[in-house]
């Protein structure tokens, strides 16, 4: 698992490389966790370069999402696609998340 | 002239072996190197990416899963995971000295509540992404055996 991160202006864009799975799932969290209590209001995660995400990584994910609205902030995901896809429909966790195809209609999304 | 030291030869595997073993300690961060084995694995027998993901996903589900919850000591525990060709199959085989546990027998989880439950949903992947399961309890030993058909 590597992390790259990049701020556009008002937004912190992150993007994740390798597993998320058990093994990685607690430095991810905490880094997402980290951004938001850090004062970061808008995020945008990039998960194209994703193998594959178990629940433990979906479980990291809520978490952030949550901590992010609590914050009366946003988290976006781009880069959602093929197993990854498959994935997020097989724990019927699309519906839980604001899905964007690119970094980019992400970053537009949560300057609306 | 000699070329090089001759190539070990292994009794009764003529061939490329088709079966690979690795013993990893009850450590969360030890999984990866389950995951390591799985890639070299399935690149060496070519299996398609969405195997090698189905694989990795439902291993790291169980995995997790023993590691966080079967035992009752904090000592050191070996957990091992073989991976083999079985004709149009591959099987992975998780054996871990743990308290007895049937994965096999625990309910669906209730994937529509609002908001989600952050739990849960392990087994249901490994199901989804399984094409057979069985497990076995015998001398003190979990014995799970996932099949995954190759297309």
């Amino acid at each position: 698992m590597k992390l790259v991160e990049a701020v556009t202006e008002d937004v912190t864009i992150v993007e994740a490389y390798g597993r998320l799975d058990s093994a990685t799932a607690k430095e991810f969290g905490d880094r997402l966790t980290s951004l938001v209590q850090g004062g970061c209001r808008a995020l945008v995660v990039d998960l194209q370069n994703i193998a594959y995400i178990s629940s433990a990584g979906f479980r990291a994910l809520l978490i952030a999402n949550r901590a992010t609205v609590e914050s009366q902030g946003k988290l976006a995901l781009c880069g959602v696609i093929g197993e990854v896809k498959r994935l997020f429909d097989i724990g019927n966790f699309t519906e839980e998340f604001l899905i964007c195809p690119t970094q980019a209609e992400g970053i537009g999304k949560l300057r609306q | 002239m000699a070329t090089g030291p001759p190539v070990p030869s292994q009794a009764g595997s003529p061939v490329e072996s088709s079966s690979d073993e690795i013993r990893i300690a009850n450590s969360l961060s030890e999984i990866a190197r389950v995951a390591d084995l799985v890639d070299s694995f399935g690149a060496r027998h070519k299996f398609p990416n969405e195997v090698i993901v189905a694989l990795n996903v439902s291993l790291d589900e169980i995995l997790n899963n023993i590691i966080s919850y079967a035992y009752e000591d904090a000592g050191r525990h070996d957990i091992v995971v073989r991976l083999a060709l079985r004709g149009g199959s591959v099987e992975a085989v998780v054996e871990d000295d743990g308290r007895a546990f049937d994965p096999l027998a625990v309910a669906p989880p209730d994937l529509e509540t609002t908001p989600r439950a952050v739990g849960g949903v392990g087994l249901h992947f490994v199901r989804k992404l399984t094409d057979e399961l069985t497990y076995a309890r015998r001398d003190g030993i979990n014995r799970l055996r996932l099949t995954k058909r190759l297309p």
